[in-house]
């Protein structure tokens, strides 16, 4: 294997890690990881070993991810997991006593693609603002404000369970 | 160097480590003075370890082999590809089933469901839902005029049908119709069991020729395995609890594929 396919290989925990937060799907993040190493694999010409390999995974994988988007705003398709796949992903999670994580994920699926996505990269995959910039695309300004908002979507969803949860304990 | 005016934004900067150096003491100093702003940094910072919390173990995860092998295998693409899509143990049976089949030929390209594909599904299963519940009026010709049937349909759609034999599934031919998708034109098989489960086999000119390996779908109760082939797309459709659906399915493209042929 040469120096280039080992580097990819050692980037995919990485794209599982930011992919699965992006989509909560397991098998919907594989298949974008899929479309992306794919992608990645027919242009290995075009890329310099220079150049610093997670960037520019990350950027293919963003990129093919606003298709979807996309696509499915166009097409409104449901990309509806079957029920039982869904339950079995969610068995380990609550397994390991991390509700407070599912609660999480659950929000971050609430908010725009975009902020979820400007979120991610800087607070979970530690790109700096230019480096998350440059890979999804926009100015620093836009995406400060992704990020921004972002947040500030996130706390309101978090808040709003926290609420319905207090009700909840008060009723008989 | 003394900068007063930190607003929310500064917020963010200073979490995310973007704050110019010489301003960090200055922020430090304007956040001690503004208790409601250092709540928020507190929460948002809160939040932000949730996350990492919540994701950490996303990448120590073991790589499936799927992706593994797309980057260390050459041609493993193709297999690779077969995979996708596949998430229930119906799946899982009918992959052991294909896997060694002629389709894999067609699985190129790297689009995950082109816009065409899913017009394709959903119009199969839209067609579907409507004729499979009819009792009376559940084809336009009935399989009593097989020959006609076929002949029509082949003529309006340009494209040399068969209807699969489907019989060996526990299914009889019931008839067809002819389907408006899009400005196009889509033919429509019923077939039925003795329980009375019907299954269709929707079959469209593709306006644009591609070649897909089987793609899975489902919406409601109703699930169809669908895939293209140069110049035609096609959807086997039925109901969800079925499990034949992806034998069928494979059976259908390969008679399909037979009969255009001969």
């Amino acid at each position: 294997m040469d120096d280039r396919r080992k580097a990819i290989l050692e980037e995919i925990p990485g794209l599982r890690r930011y992919a699965r937060a992006l989509l909560r799907d397991r098998d919907a993040a594989d298949d974008l990881i899929q479309d992306c190493l794919e992608r990645a694999l027919s242009r290995l010409d075009n890329w310099h070993t220079g150049e610093n390999p997670r960037r520019w995974l990350f950027t293919i994988m963003h990129n093919i991810f606003l298709d979807q988007v996309r696509r499915d705003r166009r097409h409104g398709v449901d990309r509806a997991v079957a029920l039982d796949a869904r339950e079995a992903q969610a068995v380990p999670a609550v397994q390991s006593g991390a509700a407070e994580s599912l609660e999480i994920l659950d929000a971050l699926q609430a908010i725009s693609p975009d902020r979820r996505a400007a979120i991610l990269m800087v607070s979970v995959e530690g790109f700096s603002y230019a480096e998350a910039s440059a890979i999804l695309g926009v100015p620093a300004g836009t995406l400060m404000s992704r990020i921004a908002r972002g947040r500030e979507d996130l706390r309101a969803l978090l808040e709003t369970d926290q609420r319905r949860r207090s009700i909840r304990v008060v009723e008989p | 160097m003394s900068r007063h005016d930190f607003t929310e934004r500064d917020l963010h900067l200073a979490l995310d480590r973007e704050l110019q150096e010489d301003e960090r003491a200055t922020y430090e100093n304007w956040l001690q003075a503004h208790p409601d702003m250092k709540a928020r940094a507190a929460r948002y910072q809160e939040d932000v370890e949730r996350l990492r919390t919540a994701t950490a173990s996303f990448a120590d995860e073991p790589v499936p082999e799927r992706l593994r092998a797309l980057v260390t295998e050459k041609g493993a693409r193709r297999r690779a590809r077969m995979l996708r899509g596949w998430h229930t143990a119906a799946a899982a049976a009918f992959l052991l089933v294909g896997l060694g089949g002629g389709y894999l030929v067609g699985a190129s390209g790297w689009l995950r469901i082109d816009p065409q594909s899913v017009r394709l599904a959903e119009s199969a299963i839209a067609a579907h839902n409507v004729y499979s519940a009819e009792k009376l009026h559940v084809v336009e010709v009935g399989a009593d005029q097989h020959e006609h049937l076929v002949r029509w349909l082949s003529k309006r759609l340009d494209i040399p049908l068969v209807t699969p034999d489907l019989t060996k599934h526990g299914f009889a031919l019931v008839g067809g119709r002819l389907l408006p998708q899009g400005d196009q034109r889509a033919a429509q098989f019923m077939y039925e069991d003795k329980d009375g489960n019907r299954v269709s086999l929707y079959v469209a000119r593709n306006a644009i020729p591609r070649d897909t390996g089987f793609r899975f779908v489902q919406e409601g109760s109703t699930r169809a395995v669908f895939w293209m082939e140069r110049d035609y797309g096609c959807a086997v459709t039925g109901s969800v609890a079925d499990a034949r659906l992806p034998t069928i399915a494979d059976d259908a493209y390969k008679q399909l594929l037979a009969g255009m042929k001969t």
